[in-house]
C-alpha cells in the first residue's frame, strides 16, 4: 500500500545548468488536495512535468499511486490525468470527441465511456456544448472541458497546473467552486499549482510553498498562517522600505520574520500589543503613510517565504 | 507543522488491452483533424496534377517528343507529390505542439512512438489516395501506362517505402524546428530540390556528370526509376543508376536503397520525437 503520491529528493537540472527543482520531498495522502504555491520560475510546472513523465528527473524519483515515474512511466500515466496550464485540446474536434479520445487512450471500456462522458458533461455544465467544435468554446468552457476530460478515466491522481490562470474573475470563481467540489468527493487525489493565494487557501488541505526550486514551507493553510501569530502590523512608509525595516529591527520592534515588499513593511506581533508596536514605530521617526493592524493572511506567509517576489 | 493521517492507495494493475487499439484511436484522431483541414489534402495535389496534365503535354508539343515523354513526366510527378504531401502532413504535428493536444497525448498511458506511427498511417493513406487520383487523372487525360502485375508490385513497394521515408523526414523536422514558419522555410529544400535532380523531367544521364553521381545517391532517383519500371515497363532509369544487365537485380537493389531510406528515416523520426517529447 502506498501514498497517492510520494516524492523523495526530486531534482531537475536543465541543460545549461538551470536548477529548476533542487531536491524536494513530500507525500500526498489519497483524497487530499495538495497545493504547490510559488512565484514564476519556482519549479512548480517542472515538478508537475516530472510527476507526469514529461520531464525526466535529474536525480531521485517519485511514485504516483505506487508506480515509479521513471521505472514504470506507463503505469504512472495510467492512473493520473493532467489539466495543463495552457489550452491543450483539439480545437477542430467536438468536445465529445476530445473526451472520447482520452477515454480510449486511457483504456476506459467503450461501454463505460459513453455514460461517463454524459455524467461529466452534465456535472460540469457542458451537456449543451458537447457536439460543438472546441474552437467555438469560451475560455471557461474550454477549461471545464479539459477538467471533464481529465476525469473521464477516473484518475487516482489529478494534476491541475495553474488551472485558473488567464480566466476572467467570474469564470475563475466558478472554476474554483468546481474544483472544490472535486476535492469534496475525495475519489481523486489532487495536486494543484497556483500563484493565486485565495485559490490555494480555499481548495487545499495542505500547501507546499516553493521558492527557487526548494520547498520553503509545507503545512495546512491554517498552520502556515499561525506561524505569523494572530496579528500583524503593516506599515507603509514614504521613503525606503528596506531602511525602515532595518530601523524597526534595530529597535527590537521587527523580529526575524518581518519582511518588506516595496515601501510596505509587515511586522508579525506574536502576542505583543499592537499599540506598543505602533508607538515604537512613531518613536523610530519613520514617515508612515499608513499603519494597519490585521490578522495575517496566506499572502503574508507567501511574501515572507518567497522574499517578497511577486508572481507575474 | 501539523500532520495528516495518510490514506493509502493500492496500485491499479497496468492496462491489459489490444496494443492496436491506441494506434487506431490516434490514427482516427489524426484523420479527423486532416479531414477538417481540406487544404492539407488538396494543396499537395495541385502542383503534380498541373505538371502531369498541363506542363507535360505542353512540353511534348514544344519539344516535339512522343507520348512516352508525357508518361515520363506524369510518373515523375509522383516524386513531387509524395514529398509535398508528407511534408504537409508534418505541419499537423507542429500544430499539435503549438495549439493542439500534443501534451495530453504525451501524458497518455501509451508508448510514445505510437504517436509517430499513427501520424504515419494517416499520411500514408492520404498519399496513397492522392497518388491514385494523380494516376487516374493522367489516365483519363490519355497518358499511356504499360504495367503488369509484377510491375504494379514494384511500383507499390517503391511508393510505399518512399512515403514512409519522407514522412520520417517530415516528422523529424517537425520535432526539431520550434515554429511553423521555420518548418515551411525548409520544405522546398527537402521536397522540391531533389525532385529536379532525381530524373523527374529528364533522365539523370542528361545532367552534368557530377550531378548524375549525386542523383544516383538520392532515394528519390531510385524510387522514380522503380515507379517507371513498374508503371511504364521502362527500365531506363534503373540502367542509368546501376548500369547492370539484370533488370530484376537492379530493381531489387533500388528497392533495397528505398527500403533502407525508409527504415532509417522512420527510426530517426521515432528517436527524435521520443527524445524531444521528454525534457
Amino acid at each position: 500500500m502506498h501514498h497517492a503520491l510520494e516524492v523523495h529528493q526530486l531534482a531537475k537540472t536543465y541543460p545549461g545548468g538551470v536548477e529548476a527543482v533542487r531536491g524536494i520531498s513530500f507525500e500526498v495522502a489519497a483524497g487530499e488536495v495538495f497545493g504547490m504555491l510559488g512565484p514564476n520560475g519556482a519549479g512548480k510546472s517542472t515538478t508537475i512535468g516530472m510527476l507526469t513523465t514529461a520531464v525526466r528527473p535529474s536525480s531521485s524519483s517519485a511514485r504516483v499511486a505506487g508506480h515509479d515515474v521513471v521505472g514504470r512511466p506507463l503505469a504512472a500515466r495510467a492512473v493520473s490525468s493532467v489539466v495543463f496550464q495552457e489550452a491543450v485540446v483539439d480545437r477542430s474536434l467536438s468536445g465529445r470527441r476530445n473526451l472520447e479520445i482520452h477515454a480510449r487512450l486511457w483504456g476506459v471500456e467503450p461501454r463505460d465511456a459513453g455514460p461517463r462522458i454524459t455524467e461529466l458533461a452534465a456535472a460540469l455544465g457542458l451537456a449543451e456544448l458537447l457536439e460543438r467544435p472546441v474552437a467555438t468554446y469560451s475560455g471557461g468552457q474550454r477549461r471545464r472541458l479539459e477538467i471533464a476530460r481529465a476525469l473521464t478515466s477516473r484518475p487516482q491522481l489529478l494534476f491541475l497546473d495553474e488551472p485558473t490562470v488567464g480566466l476572467d474573475p467570474r469564470i475563475r470563481a466558478e472554476l474554483i467552486d468546481l474544483i472544490a467540489g472535486l476535492g469534496d468527493r475525495a475519489e481523486t487525489t489532487i495536486l494543484l499549482t497556483t500563484h493565486y493565494l485565495d485559490e490555494a487557501e480555499r481548495l487545499c488541505d495542505r500547501l507546499a510553498v516553493l521558492h527557487d526550486g526548494r520547498i520553503v514551507a509545507l503545512d495546512t493553510p491554517h498552520a502556515l498562517r499561525a506561524e505569523l501569530g494572530d496579528q500583524i502590523v503593516e506599515l507603509r512608509v514614504a521613503g525606503d522600505g528596506e531602511a525602515a525595516l532595518g530601523v524597526l529591527a534595530q529597535d527590537g520592534i521587527a523580529g526575524a520574520d518581518a519582511f518588506r515588499v516595496g515601501s510596505t513593511v509587515t511586522v508579525p506581533l506574536h502576542g505583543r500589543p499592537a499599540a506598543d508596536a505602533i508607538a515604537g514605530i512613531e518613536q523610530a521617526g519613520l514617515h508612515a503613510v499608513a499603519i494597519t493592524t490585521r490578522p495575517p493572511t496566506l499572502d503574508d506567509v507567501y511574501l515572507r517565504l518567497t522574499g517578497g517576489q511577486l508572481a507575474a | 507543522m501539523t500532520t495528516t493521517t495518510p490514506e493509502l492507495v493500492r496500485p491499479r494493475p497496468p492496462l491489459a488491452r489490444n496494443p492496436l487499439s491506441p494506434l487506431m484511436t490516434l490514427a482516427g484522431r489524426r484523420f479527423q483533424l486532416s479531414a477538417r483541414t481540406p487544404r492539407e489534402l488538396v494543396v499537395p495535389l495541385l502542383t503534380p496534377i498541373l505538371f502531369a496534365l498541363v506542363i507535360a503535354p505542353a512540353l511534348k508539343e514544344a519539344l516535339h517528343t512522343g507520348s512516352a515523354y508525357e508518361a515520363f513526366v506524369a510518373t515523375g510527378t509522383i516524386g513531387l507529390l509524395i514529398p509535398l504531401n508528407t511534408m504537409f502532413a508534418g505541419l499537423g504535428v507542429l500544430v499539435d505542439g503549438e495549439t493542439g493536444a500534443r501534451a495530453e497525448l504525451l501524458a497518455a498511458p501509451i508508448r510514445r512512438p505510437l504517436l509517430v506511427l499513427a501520424n504515419l498511417v494517416v499520411a500514408f493513406a492520404i498519399t496513397a489516395l492522392q497518388v491514385a487520383v494523380l494516376i487516374g487523372v493522367a489516365h483519363l487525360r490519355g497518358i499511356p501506362f504499360d504495367t503488369t502485375g509484377t510491375g504494379t508490385l514494384w511500383f507499390l513497394a517503391a511508393c510505399s517505402l518512399f512515403t514512409i521515408g519522407m514522412y520520417g523526414a517530415a516528422e523529424t523536422l517537425a520535432a526539431r524546428v520550434p515554429r511553423t514558419e521555420e518548418y515551411i522555410a525548409r520544405v522546398p529544400a527537402i521536397a522540391i530540390v531533389p525532385w529536379f535532380l532525381a530524373g523527374s523531367l529528364f533522365p539523370i544521364t542528361a545532367l552534368p556528370v557530377g550531378l548524375t553521381w549525386i542523383a544516383r545517391f538520392l532515394p528519390l532517383t531510385h524510387a522514380l526509376a522503380l515507379v517507371r519500371y513498374g508503371l511504364l515497363s521502362d527500365p531506363a532509369g534503373l540502367h542509368a543508376i546501376w548500369r547492370m544487365h539484370s533488370v530484376t537485380t537492379m530493381a531489387a537493389l533500388s528497392l533495397l536503397v528505398v527500403g533502407a531510406f525508409a527504415a532509417l528515416l522512420l527510426a530517426v523520426a521515432i528517436r527524435v520525437f521520443t527524445r524531444t517529447a521528454v525534457r
